[in-house]
């Protein structure tokens, strides 16, 4: 059975009357790398809700259908053990610092000194965790003190160091720069090489495109389209139903409509892109 | 962005190195004191004997002096020439102000109540200067304080300064749209309305957020929560303790026995 299975997964907030996730069915291996796609409304960040146990532990309302993660069924857990399983970060790095701790390292240690680890194992756990997110000249600062990069890193340092076998983030870089997106993606490209199941809402194609094994367009609440990153994010349906695309996308698209593109499908990342085009003399 | 509301300043003293519910108790121990011992110049005694030797010890003379001429002294300061004024007691009369009668009497309660309320809070000056805030926490949560309650404490003490912050940057914001901050103060509180809406309800949707964050790393676990850094609780602290104990006792019962 996969790791993460959803089946026929139908919510509602409270005080809504559509559903904003409607008979959703997916499947997630160990390992996988999954990235979900949509236009805002979508039911996006509904999804990373119910998969880390918020939606329905934490926000009430209706859910009908069954979530699993490894073997343990959401409606039949409470929302303080299934945390222990599914990590959650999103996207406002200020808000996710607990505002409790006066360093980096206390806040990473937050969620240990929550579950118990003892004090040796902590500091160890700690000390790796930042190692693993190249955090740890930051140790001594303050959480507050740091720039909107520095910030998710150690929000999903926070994460980490807590050993999910599933991560679920939520456009984690929408509110960074260029550089800061870089520093997140490096962190999720390293947890991904290190075998982590891995559940990703992102606007940024090209990022998608080198990273996912599968990526899923989500529209109204429902899946529209699932597919490897090549399959989906050059899909023609995609553009029909105003999901953004990355530019070199739309740009060879425009393209072959002009004969300027010879190639079979539509390229995803700048190489790409640089290797398709057809200089014209 | 980095400051914080907290008084406390890292030196290495004597004091730094108790236990926080040593130096808690210390506190009320004097608090107690000054406020049941039957004798007159009790406070005034405690000022030369605990508070100002204590903050010697603790290193903090220079910090502890500024907070109490700023702050504790103006305050005592005006709840004497209050209580001095309008507390009808005692026949007395040493001056006439208007219909105000000063006499005596008055003037020895007033000071009193100055001084008791000074002694309170140079002692939890003095505590806040010398206890690191999580410190205090995190040992009082080991010994049953609930997790919810010293988070509270601690995150207030951080978030606020966050929230004045961004107080500040709404009131930027608008005043670059024309906003008027500064004629005539009707003026003014009118134009505090759009300030309120988005501070308060991006308060509300941060609280949201920071919730799901928290709860997201265990914060609601049932298992028995342990604490990063071990705050030492020598033989030493419990000794001292217990003397403060005593003489919390002491002073009750002569006041029982006095009264």
């Amino acid at each position: 059975m996969a790791f993460v299975n959803l089946q026929n997964v139908t919510y509602k907030y409270p005080l809504t009357k559509t559903p904003v996730l409607q008979n959703i069915n997916l499947q997630v291996n160990e390992g996988e790398f999954v990235a979900v796609i949509g236009p805002n409304g979508a039911g996006k960040s509904t999804l990373c809700y119910t998969l880390a146990g918020f939606v329905p532990h934490f926000f009430k309302g209706e859910i009908s259908g069954i979530v699993e993660v490894a073997g343990m069924e959401s409606s039949k857990s409470t929302l303080d053990e299934w945390v222990l399983n599914v990590g959650l970060a999103f996207q406002n790095p200020f808000n996710q610092i607990s505002g409790a701790k006066y360093t980096v390292f206390e806040e990473i240690a937050f969620g240990l000194e929550n579950t118990g680890v003892p004090r040796e194992e902590m500091k160890a756990r700690v000390d790796e965790a930042m190692k693993l997110t190249d955090i740890s000249n930051l140790a001594d600062r303050s959480p507050y003190s740091l720039s909107g990069g520095q910030q998710q890193r150690v929000a999903l340092t926070s994460i980490l160091v807590m050993r999910p076998r599933l991560l679920v983030l939520d456009e984690p870089t929408s509110q960074m720069d260029p550089i800061g997106t870089r520093e997140v993606f490096g962190v999720i490209r390293r947890m991904a090489e290190g075998g982590m199941t891995v559940v990703l809402v992102e606007h940024k194609m090209e990022w998608i495109a080198q990273f996912a094994d599968r990526v899923i367009a989500l529209k109204e609440g429902q899946i529209l389209l699932e597919g490897t990153p090549r399959e989906v994010l050059t899909s023609d349906l995609l553009a029909e139903n105003g999901f953004g695309t990355s530019r070199y996308t739309s740009t060879a698209r425009e393209a072959k409509k002009q004969g300027l593109w010879k190639r079979e499908s539509l390229p995803v990342t700048l190489d790409e892109a640089v290797e398709g085009f057809v200089i014209r003399n | 962005m980095h400051e914080r509301l907290s008084f406390y300043v890292k030196r290495n003293s004597l004091i730094h190195h108790l236990n926080p519910l040593t130096k808690l108790t210390l506190v009320l121990a004097l608090i107690l004191i000054a406020f049941t011992s039957p004798w007159y110049w009790t406070p005034q005694f405690l000022v030369l004997v605990a508070i100002i030797p204590l903050a010697f010890i603790g290193k903090v003379i220079p910090e502890f002096s500024r907070t109490a001429t700023r702050l504790i002294l103006p305050a005592a300061g005006f709840l004497f020439l209050m209580q001095a004024f309008f507390q009808p007691i005692g026949s007395t009369v040493i001056f006439k102000f208007y219909f105000l009668d000063i006499t005596q009497e008055s003037l020895m309660f007033a000071f009193r109540n100055a001084m008791r309320v000074f002694i309170m809070v140079s002692a939890f000056t003095f505590l806040l200067l010398t206890t690191h805030p999580s410190e205090l926490m995190s040992d009082l949560t080991r010994r049953g304080l609930p997790g919810q309650f010293a988070y509270v404490i601690l995150s207030t003490l951080q978030i606020l300064p966050q929230m004045q912050a961004k107080a500040q940057t709404i009131i930027s914001a608008q005043r670059s749209r024309g906003l008027d901050t500064q004629s005539s103060f009707l003026r003014r509180m009118g134009s505090l309305t759009p300030l309120i809406g988005p501070l308060v309800f991006g308060s509300l949707a941060e609280v949201e957020e920071r919730a799901i964050a928290i709860e997201a790393r265990g914060f609601t676990s049932k298992k028995v929560k342990t604490s990063l850094y071990e705050i030492p609780d020598r033989n030493s602290d419990r000794i001292i303790r217990w003397g403060l104990m005593i003489l919390i006792l002491i002073s009750i019962v002569l006041k029982i026995w006095l009264s």
